[in-house]
């Protein structure tokens, strides 16, 4: 087990004429690991240039995404406008590319907000354990059965519709599972030796959490934040479906797709375009999520 | 979480993807022959889309557009109107009015029957609007019988003898009204179904008459006077009229059976009318309009419809307090372009306050300017180019058809005088709420009048009109409109009008945008069922060609 172990107790003495190995991180494996993994290099690369796109394309586009061409509505796609235009004649692949920004940056936005309650959750509940665990596990369990709607339009009536913290309330609310699964793991590495030693060596709790504990369980926390970040554009989409979400004029993946869905029968690629960026950049976060998940867990890798 | 379902998901979208094409290759091919039901080729059955689930069928306590052509197949009422809104008779065969336009005698035919066999007296309908204006049965429509003396006290509690009210059966095919003023459009508001009669003595046979909802309504107990019988109400399901026997004018009725189906959303009733499943749809989805426009005009129709569509301005907020900016906003809509390219059904521009078509009525004022004029007047009320505009929040219900609209006039308003606003959508009934305690800066509306006269669209801006909703308030408005009733003639009246609408074209508490029409499919093979601006054209003159 301490092979997993950052810290480098498993250098032994060893014969002196004998060149020391070169130890490898954990880091370092993880990604030659990650790289042999041909799904999940594809799932990087396309991340990588949907986001490039999404973050640049609306600035070297010539048409704004509220910009409308009132005689060019529903133009299928040409060379004037590569993915046609919508119901406004407002340009299909710069509203994409810039809904883009709001999805991604949803995702983004709310999984950090998630990761961050739901780590510092977990692992205080899962390493002091006894009755404080009981009382912060009870209030996840209530927090868990509120209706997610309602908690949203709560949050919403208590603070106003701003985009910013629609992001932050999607966040409030995924950080629930992970702080469970923070806890479990925590709960399964404290009764480990090398805890027990840090213990003995006299450090407090803020180290042993942070320094010891935390490094050896990242693989499930990584694992689950990938998989949380396309769990969130969707709920991203149903809000903004329920008029909670994004504004008019401003859009969403999830808002493209709804409208396109409705005129998908006469105006096919106002669905077709949407739809299609969505589910790769979700295939290729699970992709992704799939590589990380056997590349940084050690025990089931190791050959 | 874990990720099956998510993957499932994306398998759901990648078939949505590929499956969008499939729709297109299928022609529309309207082929009543196969409707279900039809095996019979002597019975005539008209398949109709219908809207929504009636909310009952005691047509005294339902509001809606639905039930309105469900009562007009079960029931008829002392009058009817034809396709070009001539008042024709209904169970009242001739009617007479006092020189003074305050009485109205019916003189009811001897034929009229009800279903079970008995005649339809004129007791029959005094017990009916007694009914109506129970205040204990709080019906949403009694205030359409406010015109008659006396009525509106006995809804509200102040009188408890309805012997004092102005309805009188003078003998049992007479009837007499007495209105508490002149009520020039009495006859118009008389096609409602609040106006029509119910089987008093059926109703008391299930329970007390203020109850609703009891079992008179249902097929095996239904009684009424119209051209059409109740034979089966399957919720969400359908609802089927058979001809009635016993109607008087029963030698004119065509079609045997009419099969109404409840379905809330348009692309499933054009799916239905495309697989052949209805002769006509409620309603027709906007991006349908041009496809069918091209590939089978015959099918299409597109109707005036009584109704404006407008944005209510809260006059006591800023920026709206002046009438500069209501102005400059009101003139920097594009609405040829607006209806031309965004809603697409041949709605009409709005520049005043009345749709064209209400019986001789057209407005001499509109709202008249350019855009340098709006550019103009927002820097005269302080805000040049836009600059230092409050924000300001454009509320709307939740549909799709308002959040286009609502998002082409925020780029025309951006475009044209650099005012920025931001739209916000609430589900309908907290929206209705909404406008009613005044919480909102700008707001969408619109109203669908419930009878064909100027008057409804006027009566709106009263400064007690329970649909104002906007703080404005004119005392030369409510004079005029206090007058308008007892003008005269007509004519006289409609000069009332006239200057009313110059006072609200000055003014603009509210920013008309187009007048309704109402989009729908029809087969080729539906004859004589014509909508009307009210959409209460009766059933008996339909006809189904084989």
């Amino acid at each position: 087990m301490p092979a997993a172990s950052p810290s480098p107790i498993a250098a032994r003495p060893s014969p002196v004429d004998e060149p020391i190995e070169k130890g490898n991180s954990l880091w370092h494996d993880a990604w030659l690991r990650l790289r042999k993994n041909k799904l999940a290099v594809f799932g990087m690369g396309t991340l990588a240039i949907v986001a490039v796109a999404c973050l640049f394309g609306p600035l070297i586009s010539p048409y704004g995404y509220e910009e409308q061409e009132l005689n060019n509505t529903f133009a299928s796609p040409s060379w004037q406008h590569w993915l046609g235009t919508d119901q406004l004649g407002r340009d299909l692949l710069v509203r994409l590319l810039d809904g883009g920004q709001v999805s991604l940056g949803v995702g983004l936005c709310a999984t950090f907000v998630a990761l961050t309650i739901g780590v510092a959750y977990g692992a205080v509940s899962g390493f002091f354990g006894g009755k404080l665990d009981a009382v912060m596990m009870r209030t996840v369990d209530i927090m868990y059965s509120l209706p997610f709607t309602i908690f949203v339009i709560l949050l919403m009536v208590f603070f106003g519709r701003n985009i910013v913290l629609l992001f932050v309330a999607i966040g409030a609310v995924e950080w629930l599972t992970m702080a469970r699964i923070v806890r479990s793991q925590v709960m399964a590495v404290k009764k480990m030796e090398f805890i027990e030693a840090a213990r003995s060596l006299g450090f407090g709790h803020r180290r042993i959490i942070f320094r010891h504990i935390l490094p050896n369980i990242l693989g499930p926390i990584i694992v689950y934040t990938t998989l949380t970040i396309p769990a969130v554009m969707l709920l991203e989409a149903f809000l903004s479906f329920l008029g909670l979400g994004v504004q008019p004029p401003m859009s969403s993946w999830g808002v493209l797709i709804k409208d396109g869905a409705e005129k998908m029968e006469e105006y096919p690629w106002l669905l077709q375009f949407p739809a299609a960026i969505f589910s790769l950049t979700l295939l290729s976060l699970n992709f992704l999520g799939d590589g990380l998940r056997d590349a940084l867990d050690v025990r089931s890798s190791k050959d | 979480m874990p990720i099956r379902p998510r993957l499932l998901v994306a398998a759901l979208l990648f078939t949505c993807l590929f499956g969008a094409g499939c729709g297109k290759s299928k022609s529309p091919s309207p082929d009543s022959s196969s409707a279900a039901g039809s095996q019979v080729p002597a019975r005539k059955v008209l398949h109709m889309g219908n809207g929504a689930e009636p909310q009952e069928l005691d047509f005294q306590v339902v509001t809606g557009m639905p039930e309105h052509r469900l009562a007009l197949a079960f029931f008829e009422g002392l009058i009817s109107e034809d396709p070009q809104l001539n008042i024709i008779p209904g169970v009242a065969e001739k009617w007479d009015i006092s020189p003074d336009g305050l009485t109205y005698t019916f003189h009811m035919r001897a034929d009229a029957k009800w279903s079970n066999g008995d005649a339809v007296t004129a007791a029959d309908f005094v017990q009916s609007y007694q009914r109506i204006l129970t205040p204990a049965l709080a019906a949403e429509y009694s205030y359409m019988l406010w015109h008659v003396t006396g009525a509106e006290d006995f809804n509200k509690g102040k009188l408890t003898d309805f012997a004092q009210t102005g309805f009188k059966a003078l003998d049992p095919r007479t009837l007499r009204l007495t209105l508490r003023q002149p009520t020039p459009f009495l006859l118009h508001a008389m096609n409602h179904y609040a106006w029509f009669p119910l089987h008093i003595p059926t109703l008391k046979k299930f329970g007390a008459l203020e109850r609703k909802g009891t079992r008179w309504s249902r097929p095996e107990s239904f009684v009424g006077n119209g051209p059409y019988l109740l034979k089966e109400w399957s919720p969400n399901q359908r609802i089927v009229a058979v001809r009635s026997p016993t109607y008087w004018d029963r030698a004119t009725v065509k079609i045997d059976e009419i099969h109404f189906y409840p379905i809330e959303l348009a692309e499933t009733e054009e799916r239905m009318f495309r697989a052949g499943q209805l002769h006509a749809t409620y309603e027709l989805p906007l991006s349908k309009l041009a496809v069918y426009r091209r590939d089978q005009p015959e099918s299409v129709r597109v109707d005036p419809f009584n109704g404006i569509y407008f944005y209510r301005f809260n006059v006591k907020r800023k920026p709206f307090d002046d009438v500069r900016v209501r102005r400059a906003l009101t003139l920097a809509i594009d609405r040829e372009t607006l209806v031309s390219k965004v809603t697409l059904a041949d709605e009409l521009p709005a520049y005043d306050f009345t749709p064209p078509n209400l019986i001789g009525f057209k407005s001499r004022h509109a709202i008249q300017g350019d855009l340098a004029e709006a550019k103009r007047l927002l820097a005269e009320a302080g805000y040049p180019e836009g600059k230092g505009f409050p924000k300001v929040e454009l509320l709307y219900n939740t549909l799709e058809k308002h959040r286009i609209i609502a998002e082409a006039i925020q780029q025309m308003w951006r475009k044209n005088l650099g005012v920025d606003i931001t739209l916000y959508n609430q589900e309908w009934k907290v929206y209705i709420d909404s406008q009613h305690s005044k919480n909102y800066q700008l707001a969408r509306a619109g109203w669908i009048a419930d009878y064909v006269d100027p008057h409804t669209f006027f009566d709106l801006w009263a400064t007690d009109g329970g649909n104002n909703n906007t703080h404005w308030s004119s005392a030369e408005y409510d004079r005029l409109l206090r007058s308008a009733l007892g003008a005269p003639s007509t004519e006289a009246r409609y000069d009332i009008y006239q200057q009313m609408e110059k006072i609200l074209v000055d003014e603009l508490p509210v920013l008309p945008i187009f007048f309704y029409t109402r989009a729908r499919l029809q087969s080729p093979k539906l004859k004589g069922y014509y909508t009307t601006p009210l959409d209460n054209y009766p059933w008996k003159y339909a006809d189904l060609a084989p």
